[in-house]
């Protein structure tokens, strides 16, 4: 790992994702290192270009800037380079003795990130289940039971160990992961194979608190690599929290699955507080579109579009990320990016229950060409707990790799140098619980920009506030009952800070309740989003 | 903002065009890959050359898993290991007492686990290439050299036939147009195609379809259709589909459409993996796109092909969504500026 502080040269700073390839260059300017020119291209681009853009537009922006760096002579290719990857989700096989015993195991494996194909002795031929193991797409063999295999799994685990003992003799390459009472029939797999290191006996899906997170932990483990830029913004995360004294959340939305990540300041004694959850099912498209993804990406769309339709769109979009991001395209795309977000959060009650975090940071490239208050709803959308807290996004796409950095003190300065850089402010969200509907709820006054600003509250509604960036405003609430924000009360001064989406006062359900008619839903969903599709008007913007 | 000042271009490339997603259209050699599953018998070895029409492998159109006892007279001997293959006449599988040739996949109990089916096809080569690596029970990899036309999608198996353009880049092919005049062809069918086509071009004999785009409920068609054809009883002519573009209609791109016209009367071959039309004929000259040529691949303009002009910075684009964008010129002597990713470029 390069020692990146130290070095006098400025530093390019590439997330190479599977769709993305975002660039940014960090440079020593004064006593710290800045943030100077960020891009972003579809992967496609080969990096090189990517870097020689982003030089040259820094470049046309401030020449003598750029002639002060102390840049190498060929900066793009002997420069220095932080590098992360976000690959494609492997595909790990499934395999249990019985259809009972793998629900418990699928829900484990949706949250480590891998891609699944399940399989069960009980069910399927033992030809097709051969042929799932050998597919050359197939990464890794996850087999389980419970800890005390029940009765109607003992038949079959011999049956399976078998299978996968015979499995192994033609595919040294896969690693497998015994589950549960799987793990007492290791040294069946290893008699056929005794020089494999690649075979790991686990706990349960019911191990650990929450249940199968020992599990979970082996299979995330299982191949990962240091570079990887979802496992660098976790860290970060971590690191993020620390250097900011707050609970941050991070949420990430990526091509190749989804990420959220909690932390605080850690309790004396304790390295770090992080939870972080992976899941490729919370990729902007999942690999497999099935009726599931059309289900849940119709949920939130805003256009009428039938089944087929939306289909093939989404298999575009899967195929080109990037294109048509405008307009149409990119109602689609956050349609299609509430749904993985739902889906993640869905997937993550356990970090749901953590305190309510100061800060939600949205990264990855799913978020990269929304408008900043869009992305602000969109998090209030699904995100939906009574509290107020800030968002914020990894515009330049510099967490993930900084996260990847060895030397805990190195990444953590790095963070601290950048962070007012690297966080673009997209706003502030006041999400208040415990409203009761049809009665006015009260209002606020937001103090701390030209003069103070009263907006009457609604339930069921938003109330948006222009609060641009760099300013700390004074909110104060008053509701005419009690609600819960933070602590339960009638009466609440918060402080907030500004950005591009300004202040968001949102009144709805919590959890937010749709209407089952798809009209109705469309109608209500873009009621919502359609003033925000534009500019705020300090920017300049209109519809 | 412009921020063309300061671009160095790529050596032979206008400013900016770096930028643009590349479409390769030829690719050459080829490395393919032939999916076997267990009880196919693969009939060919590694680094052996084979031509078209050579037998590649055997493969189970009904396969299943039989079992054999250990204390069965011809079960498999202590040597054995899964994988290997194995026949017998006087197995207990079937109601003859025969399992015929069959793959090892495991044993347990005293009774070994075999991969076995009465109905086998016959998988020929639809090029001329090496063999890379046979695994049974994985694939063939091969390696073609050759020229390919890359597609984006393919279904079906890999076939082999007489290129013929049947509508052109934009077009369509109503069902009424397949006859069996056409039996044994490759068919270029324009921008999409419907399920009824596709259902009688099989049933016509044709190969092969190439097509700019196949939405999703004829995928969803194709593949069933192929999982019909695998129960049924009587042999089935392999037939494939190949996408050049997606889902979405949008007609095929020029410098493609000229590649399959220059093809058009030759034979060629079609892999499913990688998505490919190979061209085996060294001495067809094949038309080079202009490098300066861009084509709309997505958004409003999807189809439209033009010529670079150039970056023309960060643009804003219908709802607020700022783009890095380029500036293309029509034959009409418009110009249109449009966001980078919407645009491809070919080489």
């Amino acid at each position: 790992m390069k020692p990146v502080i130290r070095d006098p040269h400025p530093l390019f700073i590439v997330d190479r994702g599977s769709a993305t390839t975002a660039a940014a260059l960090v440079a020593r300017v004064d006593d710290r290192r800045r943030l100077l020119a960020s891009i972003a291209a579809p992967a496609s681009i080969p990096v090189d270009a990517v870097l020689e853009h982003l030089v040259a537009t820094l470049r046309s922006a401030d020449p003598d800037l750029l002639s002060n760096l102390r840049f190498p002579a060929d900066p793009i290719t002997s420069g220095v380079r932080l590098e992360a990857v976000s690959r494609p989700p492997r595909t790990i096989a499934v395999l249990t003795a019985t259809v009972r015993g793998h629900a418990a195991l699928a829900s484990v494996v949706a949250r480590s990130g891998w891609n699944q194909v399940g399989a069960t002795i009980e069910q399927d031929d033992p030809r097709s289940v051969a042929a799932r193991l050998l597919d050359p797409a197939v990464s890794a063999v996850l087999a389980g039971a419970d800890q005390r295999a029940g009765a109607d799994e003992r038949g079959g685990l011999a049956d399976l160990s078998a299978l996968i003992a015979a499995v192994a003799t033609r595919r040294p390459d896969l690693p497998i992961v015994l589950a549960g009472a799987m793990a007492n029939h290791e040294s069946v797999i290893r008699g056929t194979s005794p020089d494999r290191v690649d075979v790991l006996p686990a706990p349960d899906a019911r191990s650990g608190t929450p249940p199968g997170e020992h599990l979970r932990e082996i299979l995330v483990g299982v191949g990962r690599r240091d570079d990887d830029a979802r496992w660098g913004l976790a860290r970060s995360t971590e690191l993020l929290a620390s250097v900011l004294d707050r609970r941050v959340e991070l949420l990430e939305v990526g091509m190749s699955g989804g990420l959220r990540a909690a932390a605080s300041v850690p309790a004396a004694g304790r390295p770090y507080d992080l939870a972080a959850i992976t899941s490729a099912g919370a990729a902007l498209v999942p690999a497999r579109i099935d009726e599931e993804t059309i289900d849940r990406v119709a949920t939130w769309s805003t256009e009428h579009v039938d089944r087929h339709r939306l289909r093939d769109r989404l298999h575009e979009l899967r195929a080109h990320p990037w294109a048509d991001a405008a307009g149409d395209g990119a109602r689609l795309r956050m349609a299609a990016l509430h749904a993985a977000l739902a889906h993640l959060i869905e997937l993550t009650p356990d970090l749901s229950a953590r305190p309510s975090p100061d800060l939600i940071v949205v990264a990855g490239g799913a978020w990269a060409v929304a408008p900043a208050p869009i992305i602000a709803l969109a998090v209030a959308d699904v995100v939906r707990r009574p509290a107020a807290v800030q968002v914020a996004h990894d515009h330049a796409r510099i967490l993930g790799a900084i996260g990847t950095i060895a030397d805990r003190a190195e990444a953590q300065a790095l963070i601290a140098d950048l962070v007012d850089d690297m966080l673009a402010p997209l706003g502030s969200v006041v999400i208040p619980g415990g409203l009761r509907t049809g009665l006015p709820a009260g209002s606020v006054v937001v103090s701390g920009s030209d003069r103070p600003a009263r907006v009457e509250l609604v339930p069921g509604g938003l109330a948006f506030v222009d609060l641009p960036p760099g300013i700390v405003a004074t909110a104060d609430f008053e509701f005419r009952g009690p609600v819960v924000l933070g602590a339960s009360g009638r009466r609440f001064q918060v402080e907030l800070a500004g950005g591009l989406g300004g202040l968001l006062v949102d009144l709805r359900d919590i959890p937010l309740r749709l209407p089952d008619r798809q009209d109705l839903r469309r109608e209500l969903l873009a009621g919502w989003q359609d003033p925000l599709w534009q500019e705020p008007a300090w920017l300049g913007g209109g519809p | 903002m412009i921020i063309e000042a300061g671009v160095r271009p790529a050596p032979g490339l206008a400013p900016g065009l770096e930028l643009v997603p590349v479409r390769t259209v030829i690719a050459a050699p080829i490395d393919g890959f032939l999916r076997l599953r267990p009880g196919d018998r693969p009939l060919v070895t590694a680094g052996e050359a084979f031509s078209v029409g050579a037998a590649l492998a055997d493969a189970l159109r009904d396969g299943e898993t039989r079992e054999v006892a250990r204390a069965d007279p011809a079960a498999p001997g202590p040597d054995a290991r899964p994988g290997d293959r194995w026949s017998s006449l006087v197995g207990e599988g079937r109601p003859d007492g025969d399992v015929g040739s069959a793959e090892l996949l495991y044993e347990v109990a005293g009774r070994w686990r075999v991969a076995a089916g009465d109905l086998v096809d016959r998988v020929e080569a639809p090029v001329s290439g090496i063999v890379r690596d046979v695994r049974p029970g994985v694939g063939i990899r091969i390696t073609v050299p050759a020229r390919g036309l890359p597609g984006t999608e393919a279904l079906g198996s890999p076939v082999r036939g007489r290129l013929e353009i049947a509508a052109p880049a934009g077009g369509e092919l109503r069902a009424g147009a397949m006859d069996v005049g056409r039996r044994g062809t490759v068919l270029v069918v324009g921008a999409r195609v419907d399920a009824e086509v596709l259902t009688r071009a099989r049933a016509m004999g044709v190969r092969g379809i190439v097509v700019g785009s196949l939405a999703s409920k004829e995928r969803r068609d194709v593949l069933a259709s192929d999982e019909r054809q695998a129960a049924a009883r009587h042999r089935i002519e392999p037939f494939g589909v190949l996408v050049l573009d997606g889902s979405l209609r949008r007609p095929i791109a020029t410098p493609l459409m000229d590649v399959l016209r220059a093809l058009a009367g030759r034979e060629v071959g079609m892999l499913i993996d990688p998505p490919t039309l190979v061209i085996d004929d060294p001495e067809v000259a094949l038309p080079t796109p202009s490098p300066e040529l861009v084509r709309i691949r997505s958004g409003p303009h999807a189809g439209i092909e033009g010529r670079w002009l150039g970056l023309a910075g960060v643009r804003r684009f219908a709802a607020g969504v700022h783009l890095e964008a380029g500036r293309v010129a029509l034959a009409d002597g418009t110009t249109l500026t449009v966001a980078l990713a919407d645009l491809e470029r070919f080489q």
